[in-house]
């Protein structure tokens, strides 16, 4: 059973470790000290199971979840300090949770349900709330840009970028599909979304292609496909 | 010669008519009617009670003349120019028409001489009202000697009337021979002797209640603030002292509902404090909330302790808190050989209301201390549960790596939920305050490992300046919460104290720049401290907000640069 450990504290990552590095079963892929850290690691190691702390900084445990590729959703054991009201938003069956400091007989329960039942539970995504902000790991810092501010969302050979609406374009670990599923973008191309709020127009070139220009003047390819849809998200038909 | 002693023996006469018209003026200024002439009033209820006094007296004073011939030696003028002295020209007028009206109806040849006379005698005493009111002289209108010329020359006056109008002129002659001397004299002396009365009336009456004012002010001042601070033994009897001491009354005694908390003056002998109440007047007054009055004659007064006890008058007032319950008592006792006067009567209610309002002023202040230190004992419980359960969840990774590390960090909690269990004293000193934090800090360091970086810079000469306890916890918290631990890279706190203008500076600075106005979680602490600081020390202090976001927050703490007493600078030590 693979697993990640996602905690902002150390010592309890380490207490985490320790306890999982007892069962013969269990193989840590890694550690990961924030939300934003994290999903780039599940995205890059597929984790069968994540040990989640909920207080994080600037993402939440929670928060994290929407800004999972639903495709690709582990199974999630919650780690928390205290009684998190939050969670009782979710499907009890669709997660587990353990309390800090944590009691290897109740470890114990966990990894036994976890033993008998490993299917990624897609369910967590969906009663995820919808997503506020999208964050994009830069140099120094992470930045963590608005969904409103963002004009659309490209899928490159890098990985995914978002423009906004100065013309700048961000790295982001978050997949197209997370963005689809989690923000009112609409899917215009194969490769890009766009924010609905920001179309400024539908241009109609020669060539019988289609393109969407948004308030800032940027073009967004529009595919043949699936002008149709499009259109009728837009309300045009 | 004939004619001057029998002038001298009207005269004598008519003075003692006088009297008799003065003794029945005497008797009724010690009734109501008369407290709204010893005043020059222009409200028309007063004219009116001058008008139907003075008219009475202006009869009285036809009824009470002597017959002479057909006429009527007589003292009617003094009712007619009182009337107009003390009630101004149309009451004068008035009063003068009634009695003349009144004479006219009895007859005989100078009846209308006489009503025209009397009339004229009230507009005389009326023009002086006037001329005295617009020159602002209200004492002479009281003044008895003007009031006697004003009456002579009324009744020069009327001398001139009967001359003028009685027929025929011989008989108008020997008429005013006859009467004017004893005319003259009697009714301006009878007029000054009623305004003397109404004058002796007056400095009585005035002198009885700035009697009443300066007793009833001197307790007032004496006792101010007393009992707010508790309705107990100690500020009873202080109180009762003083109750005793001002009144002058033999004895004074304070209870709560069940007990006796003080008793100062004659029989404290055997009126114990901390005894349970024994007079059955007093469960009686605290029972039914009614004054008890117990004069000793109609109600019997008998001490319920001592049946030798000197006391023989109790005067008992309950004492009254919250929603009208009586919450004790106090009495007022006066000795068989003494009479309760009617002030201490009147006063003993009064102070018993001011009691009243004091103690419940008090219970009032202190409930309100109660909220603001339940306030501060929320801030410390308000100890965030995350902390504490993190803080054991590394404590449980911290003891297999390193014991030693680990105990230092069992140190650390037992300091910080010390100073957390403490009571809130209410002051600290900021070496205390320090210590408490410190051990915070450590705790949270321990948690983000490396994460969090601290830096302190008390200067040691401010490690003794005061302030209020549990100040800066909540502050440095929230930089945490709300601050470094929202950070993804590295956390950096900086405390730092310094001094400028009799003032202290507590800064604590944070590397995050995530202030925002309080309209959610941090706004409790923040709020609390910055408010007890400015309710402690005046608006000049308290607490400043400073952020530049992403890249600081810097809470400012202003204090008084006030040092610890010694004893809790000792405990700042300790810590």
């Amino acid at each position: 059973m693979n697993v990640l450990i996602i905690d902002d504290e150390s010592p309890a990552r380490e207490e985490i470790a320790r306890l999982l590095g007892k069962e013969s079963d269990i193989r840590i892929l890694g550690q990961c000290s924030n939300a934003i850290e994290g999903i780039a690691a599940i995205n890059r190691l597929n984790p069968e199971v994540i040990f989640l702390d909920i207080q994080m900084p600037r993402v939440s445990g929670l928060e994290m979840l929407s800004m999972l590729d639903p495709e690709k959703m582990p199974r999630v054991v919650f780690l928390t300090a205290f009684n998190e009201y939050a969670l009782q938003a979710f499907d009890q069956n669709a997660f587990d949770y353990l309390l800090k400091p944590i009691d290897p007989a109740r470890l114990d329960i966990t990894l036994k349900r976890l033993r008998r039942d490993r299917t990624p539970t897609p369910a967590l995504f969906d009663a995820a709330a919808p997503l506020k902000q999208v964050p994009c790991p830069g140099h120094q810092r992470v930045l963590l840009i608005k969904v409103e501010d963002i004009e659309y969302a490209t899928s490159k050979t890098g990985g995914v970028y978002v423009t906004v609406s100065n013309g700048s374009e961000h790295f982001t670990e978050l997949t197209l599909r997370t963005l689809e599923e989690k923000t009112p973008f609409l899917r215009c191309h194969r490769q890009y979304l766009v924010n609905p709020d920001q179309i400024k127009e539908l241009s109609f070139l020669e060539a019988g292609t289609v393109e969407i220009v948004t308030r800032n003047n940027h073009h967004v390819p529009v595919s043949r496909r699936l002008l149709g849809e499009l259109k009728e998200k837009l309300g045009l038909l | 010669m004939h004619m001057t002693l029998a002038s001298i023996e009207l005269t004598l006469t008519l003075l003692q008519q006088t009297c008799v018209y003065l003794v029945i003026a005497y008797l009724l200024t010690r009734t109501r009617i008369f407290i709204p002439l010893m005043h020059v009033t222009i409200r028309l209820p007063h004219r009116a009670t001058c008008y139907i006094v003075f008219s009475l007296f202006c009869i009285l004073g036809t009824y009470l003349g002597l017959k002479i011939d057909d006429s009527i030696a007589n003292t009617r003028a003094i009712g007619a120019v009182l009337g107009g002295v003390l009630g101004g020209p149309s009451v004068g007028l008035a009063v003068g028409f009634t009695g003349g009206l009144h004479r006219y109806s009895l007859g005989g040849p100078s009846a209308l001489a006489c009503m025209v006379s009397t009339v004229a005698e009230g507009l005389i005493g009326g023009l002086f009202h006037y001329y005295m009111m617009r020159r602002g002289r209200f004492d002479t209108l009281f003044n008895p000697l003007p009031v006697a010329l004003v009456t002579f020359c009324a009744e020069v006056a009327q001398m001139l009337v009967l001359l003028l109008l009685v027929q025929p002129p011989a008989a108008a002659r020997h008429l005013v021979e006859q009467l004017a001397v004893p005319m003259l004299v009697a009714n301006s002396l009878g007029a000054a002797l009623f305004m003397r009365i109404l004058l002796d009336r007056r400095e009585l009456y005035e002198r009885q209640s700035s009697v009443f004012s300066t007793k009833a002010l001197g307790i007032a001042a004496r006792v101010e603030g007393l009992l707010r601070s508790g309705f107990n033994v100690d500020t009873s009897t202080l109180v009762a002292r003083i109750v005793y001491e001002e009144t002058g009354v033999g004895a004074v005694a304070i209870t709560d509902t069940q007990n006796l908390l003080a008793f100062i003056g004659i029989g404290s002998a055997h009126h114990l404090p901390g005894t349970p109440i024994h007079s059955a007047l007093t469960l009686k007054a605290i029972e039914s909330n009614e004054v008890v009055y117990a004069d000793g004659n109609e109600v019997a007064y008998r001490c319920s302790i001592d049946p030798k006890c000197p006391l023989a008058a109790s005067l008992i007032i309950p004492l009254v808190g919250e929603e009208g319950r009586v919450i004790g008592t106090i009495k007022l006792y006066e000795p068989r050989t003494r009479l309760f006067s009617t002030i201490n009567r009147a006063l003993g209610e009064g102070i018993a209301r001011l009691l009243s309002n004091q103690i419940l002023a008090g219970r009032y202040m202190r409930q309100r201390e109660l909220l603001a230190q339940s306030e501060i004992k929320l801030l410390h419980a308000q100890v965030n549960p995350h902390f504490l359960f993190n803080a054991l969840n590394t404590l449980s990774a911290v003891i297999r790596r390193d014991p030693e590390r680990a105990c230092n960090l069992v140190l650390n909690l037992s300091t910080f939920f010390r100073n957390n269990l403490k009571r809130p004293s209410e002051e600290a000193c900021l070496g205390e305050e320090i210590a408490h934090v410190s051990a915070y800090l450590e705790i949270e360091q321990a948690r983000f490992l490396g994460q969090l970086v601290v830096e302190l810079d008390i200067p040691d000469d401010l490690r003794l300046v005061r302030m209020p306890a549990f100040s800066l916890q909540p502050i440095v918290e929230n930089a945490i919460k709300h601050g470094t631990s929202q950070l993804l890279g590295v956390g950096h706190i900086r405390i730092s104290a310094s001094s400028a203008n009799d003032m202290m500076l507590l800064s604590v600075e944070d590397n995050a720049g995530l202030y925002v106005e309080p309209a959610t979680s941090s706004g409790l602490g923040m709020h609390l401290v910055r408010r007890r600081i400015a309710a402690r020390h005046g608006s000049a202090f308290g607490l400043d907000i400073a952020c530049e976001p992403e890249v600081f927050t810097r809470v400012m703490l202003k204090l008084p640069l006030t040092p610890c007493e010694a004893a809790t600078a000792l405990e700042g030590f300790h810590a």
